[in-house]
């Protein structure tokens, strides 16, 4: 059945709608935009074309450059944050206990719950003379506990904390669903041969988990990406940009200031890196990941 | 009582508007909550106009301005729609908005405060129409001051009085080194730098409007304000607050007085309840200002008609109507001040036994020579609602925050600026 | 990893305790913005900036104890917000669950030349950020005639989506191509074994597919704002907006309408986690 008339024709049926919506609802949409961002276009007035104008200013520009800075940060925190928690977390409740199904729903719930709403109680937990987070640390003895959200420093991970909670339980649930694929026999095997369960964790959980890793870390990317709502609502970008990410800068530009050329122009080069760095990493999928 | 004055106001401003048969004007606001309170002017207007259906719709300024843009960009703008300060010249400069020269008499005019109704003139054409206006107060807590024995703040306060004040309400109550109750309370953005830097006769832009070049009093001011917390500790450093919204801190009694627009009147009489009196007062004149030079920094929010509107004549009475005499002095929610004279001087609006008893003091502010500091590209350069942690308010937080000598942070939100402004 | 909680095992009731206290320990913190949320919408405005918080939801001790509430649901025209939340959300998942099952099978198992260069851009696009597709997107409805319609926040979920076809190629790949040969050998064709063979083992992952779509669009915000006007068809998303004014929040009823709001999503995950958990056990069938 490799490659019949047959087979093409029934692909070809089957990505019809793919590559229609792809077609209309993605790449005119993007090529539309992707034009505007040779233009100098405030959306409530008309377009001027200034050819490669905005993206001469942007890779001169310190604050673009700060913000791509920022971004990479973001992505390198949470990225692996909130992968590695999701498998711890997968991997402890991955143990047909019966309480398992409400620690999962604990875990998950944040992923459903109104972004705004929860941040404001983040703003609380961080508040540098009311905070949750410093009284506790008072209570353990730290005098100089910083200003969470107020501090360059530490805006930024802060952010990335919160994006992790609200998206860690979302790639838990990916990653329990992998780890239910793994045959118990082979634990079994593993454990005969005298294997300690961290042991057992590298040489058979991960191993046999890469797919649903590999699915899970692309994912994640394109989240880290994307993050906006909760930086809105717990630092706003400060202090003085210290957790401006790409898409936040990205919103700024368009509907705060509406350069909605220049914002167009910051997208297609975070499109081109994250392009380049997704390709690359499904050209070395087979390195690590095992298909079953 | 209140039924009957829209409808009066409805059937002057709809007299002569009769003939205009099934027409449909659409209507799009900025606030869900002050649409609720519309809902009655609008049946009043539709009803003494036969034919005439308003359809409105509302969101919240974060969303309204991106959908209005798309509007723009489609060629759907509503016939009216709330316009701001800050972005009437851009708008204008687009072209969207009719010019309503023509419509609006002098006659009309003189019903409203000139320095509002002054904001929407664009180069010589009236392209909006203020419903209200809204200027920056010094907000103090009557019974701190009394405790501490310090007078009241008085319109001829000089920057030395209020900074004499300041200490004497900054106090360490069980003398453990922190400071317990703030004299002052400072925040880096425009709604509280700016009404100081004004008043001093500070500018922080050019003669044409096209780059950031802070004369010495704006420089000055910015001193003066920042040494508040750097210097003298009077005010805490904005971090120190951090996870306390601004607007909350001098409500809650953690400081005796607190700069911010006259819209906090509605959430301070909300957080302090009867916890305190407290009173507002205008900013003190600084000691650069000349009777030439000060000004006093206030804005309004206004009507505009869309450029492709149908109906410009009808749209116009509609606005007629929604800022004057179709309203009532309780639509106006805490500290707007309605453009509408007669209803910002009737005791409805003045509300004097409520907090703040002395309400009417901002209507004096009106009647000065009034700056609003908006220039193209403001909320890019100043900072403003998502933008609002970068440009000069960013350099500001460094400033207040003891990260960043002033004159380095002047020296970056210009640079900043002035590359936005050349965009 | 967990069969080392086997009963007999010495240490196993330690390791027990503590698995149940680390679990504990992180669900309470999970948990407590949300059950700030909670309390919040039980209180009166001048309260929830308060400082130091209070955590009594003093409305509960009143004889109006679901005040805000009440007025969402009596004052609000949230039901009809909310019943178009749930159209829109449940015809964009049914979308798709159809438009992804489709593309991520032949993205696995059917030959195309170029198919992976059309997975790459489908993954691709998905970087682009809406906000400056967006104004395009609405020229192209408003061009199409379906603004102020369900059609813009419907029709494309029918036609393509990056995760679903992502996870549903991963999904039918690691299914055993045996089932499909044989299926050939007897003489079926390449449809009948997909919707034969494949679909019904592939059940768990359609309804992963469809539970994460749905609450992706539950949440919508920039779609339905541009696209939508009359107040007949705003979404859940688009009636929270009325308690925010131009200065302040109505923060007690934006709580309470953001915990009535989470509530469908709730439902939908205790319904389906049973399936959402086995969607992804692509193995499963092989054991």
């Amino acid at each position: 059945m490799r490659s019949s008339r047959k087979v093409r024709i029934t692909a070809l049926l089957f990505l019809a709608p793919t590559i229609i919506g792809l077609l209309v609802f993605r790449l005119v949409p993007i090529g539309w935009s992707f034009a505007l961002s040779f233009y100098d276009w405030k959306i409530f007035d008309t377009p001027t074309f200034v050819g490669f104008g905005n993206y001469a200013h942007i890779f001169s520009s310190p604050t673009a450059y700060k913000v791509f800075l920022n971004s990479a940060y973001f992505s390198a925190i949470y990225v692996p944050g909130s992968i590695g928690l999701a498998l711890v977390l997968a991997v402890l409740l991955n143990n047909g206990l019966r309480s398992s199904a409400f620690f999962r729903g604990a875990f998950f719930l944040p992923y459903i719950t109104s972004t705004v709403a929860v941040t404001l109680a983040w703003r609380w937990i961080f508040s540098t003379k009311f905070g949750l987070l410093n009284n506790f640390l008072g209570w353990l003895g730290v005098d100089n506990a910083p200003a969470w959200l107020a501090d360059p420093t530490w805006a930024l991970p802060a952010v990335a904390l919160v994006s992790i909670w609200k998206d860690v339980g979302f790639y838990m649930i990916l990653l329990l669903a992998g780890l239910q694929t793994i045959d118990p026999t082979l634990y079994e095997a593993a454990r005969v041969d005298g294997a300690k369960p961290i042991q057992r964790f590298f040489k058979v959980t991960v191993p046999l988990l890469t797919r649903s890793l590999f699915f899970v870390m692309i994912l994640a990317l394109v989240r880290s990406t994307q993050t906006f709502e909760i930086t809105y609502a717990l630092t706003n970008g400060g202090p003085n940009r210290a957790s401006t990410t790409l898409a936040f800068y990205v919103y700024q530009n368009a509907f705060v200031e509406f350069e909605m050329g220049y914002a167009a122009a910051l997208s297609y080069i975070m499109c081109f890196i994250l392009g380049l760095f997704t390709l690359t990493n499904f050209y070395f999928r087979k390195r690590w990941v095992h298909d079953g | 009582m209140k039924t009957i004055r829209y409808a009066l106001g409805a059937l002057i401003v709809g007299a002569g508007m009769a003939q205009a048969q099934d027409t449909t004007l659409s209507y799009m606001s900025w606030d869900p909550e002050q649409l609720e309170i519309e809902q009655e002017a609008i049946a009043a207007f539709e009803a003494a106009n036969p034919g005439v259906k308003i359809e409105t719709s509302a969101m919240p300024p974060k969303d309204y301005w991106p959908r209005l843009s798309a509007l723009a960009a489609s060629g759907d703008l509503p016939d009216v729609f709330m316009m701001s300060s800050g972005f009437v010249k851009e708008w204008a400069a687009a072209d969207n908005l009719a010019d309503l020269s023509g419509v609006v008499s002098d006659d009309e005019l003189a019903n409203y405060y000139e320095g509002a109704a002054s904001i929407g003139v664009i180069d010589g054409k009236r392209v909006a129409f203020p419903q209200n206006w809204v200027a920056p107060v010094l907000y103090y807590n009557i019974d701190m001051f009394e405790a501490a024995g310090v007078p009241l703040p008085t319109t001829d306060w000089t920057w030395d009085d209020f900074l004499s004040a300041a200490k004497a309400l900054t106090i360490d109550e069980n003398g453990d080194g922190t400071v317990d109750v703030w004299g002052m309370s400072l925040y880096g953005r425009y709604a509280h730098i700016e009404p100081w830097v004004f008043r001093n006769g500070g500018r922080y832009l050019n003669a044409d409007e096209t780059a950031l070049e802070l004369n010495d009093e704006a420089v000055n001011a910015l001193k003066f304000l920042t040494d508040l917390v750097n210097v003298e500790g009077v005010a805490p450093q904005p971090q120190e607050m951090e996870g306390v919204r601004q607007q909350d801190i001098m409500p809650l009694g953690m400081a005796a007085m607190w700069v911010d627009g006259s819209w906090n009147i509605a959430n301070t009489r909300s957080i302090v309840g009867d916890d305190f009196r407290w009173g507002i007062a205008q900013v003190p004149v600084g000691p650069d200002a000349t009777d030439d030079n000060v000004a006093a920094y206030a804005w309004a929010d206004m009507l505009a008609v869309g450029k492709d509107s149908d109906n410009t004549a009808l749209a116009w009475a509609f606005i007629q109507h929604m800022v004057g005499e179709g309203r009532d002095a309780s639509d106006f929610l805490g500290g707007k001040v309605p453009a509408y004279i007669d209803i910002a001087t009737s005791e409805g609006w003045l509300e004097s036994d409520k907090m703040p008893a002395n309400k009417g003091l901002l209507l004096e502010i009106g009647a000065q020579n009034v700056y609003t500091g908006f220039s193209k590209n403001w909320s890019g350069w100043r900072g403003y609602d998502s933008t609002g942690s970068s440009g000069m308010n960013g350099e500001l937080d460094e400033v207040l925050n003891g990260r960043k000598p002033l004159d380095e942070a002047i020296d970056a939100f210009v640079l900043y600026g002035n590359d936005v402004l050349s965009r | 990893m967990t069969a080392n909680l086997h009963p007999n095992r010495g240490n196993a009731r330690v390791t027990l305790i503590v698995l149940y206290a680390v679990l504990l320990i992180y669900a309470v913190v999970t948990l407590m913005p949300f059950i700030w949320m909670l309390i919040t919408s039980f209180k009166e405005p001048r309260d929830v900036f308060k400082l130091p918080p209070s955590f009594v939801p003093k409305l509960l001790f009143t004889d109006h104890p679901f005040e805000n509430y009440v007025e969402i649901w009596t004052q609000r025209d949230f039901v009809i917000y909310f019943r178009n939340s749930a159209f829109v959300s449940f015809m964009a998942a049914v979308g798709q669950v159809f438009a992804t099952s489709l593309g991520g099978y032949a993205f696995a198992r059917l030959d195309l030349p170029g198919k992976n260069w059309l997975f790459a851009l489908v993954l691709v696009t998905a970087f682009v950020p809406v906000e400056v597709t967006i104004i395009p997107e609405f020229l192209i409805m408003r061009g199409l005639g379906w603004v102020d319609t369900f059609l813009p926040l419907i029709v494309p979920s029918f036609l393509v989506g990056a995760f679903g076809t992502f996870m549903l190629r991963e999904y039918f790949a690691s299914l055993p191509r045996d089932y499909g040969d044989a299926a050939y050998v007897d003489g079926a064709t390449p449809f009948q074994i997909f919707w034969k063979v494949y679909l019904p083992l592939a059940q768990p992952a359609l309804v992963a597919v469809f539970v994460i779509a749905f609450i992706n669009n539950w949440d919508e915000l920039l779609r339905p704002l541009l696209f939508l006007n009359s107040n007949e068809l705003k979404t859940v998303p688009l009636g929270l907006m009325s308690f925010v004014s131009q200065y302040e929040a109505s923060w007690t009823l934006l709580m309470a309408g953001s915990v009535i709001s989470t509530l469908p999503l709730i439902i939908i995950y205790m319904l389906t986690q049973k399936y959402v958990l086995q969607g992804f056990v692509g193995g499963g069938v092989k054991g």
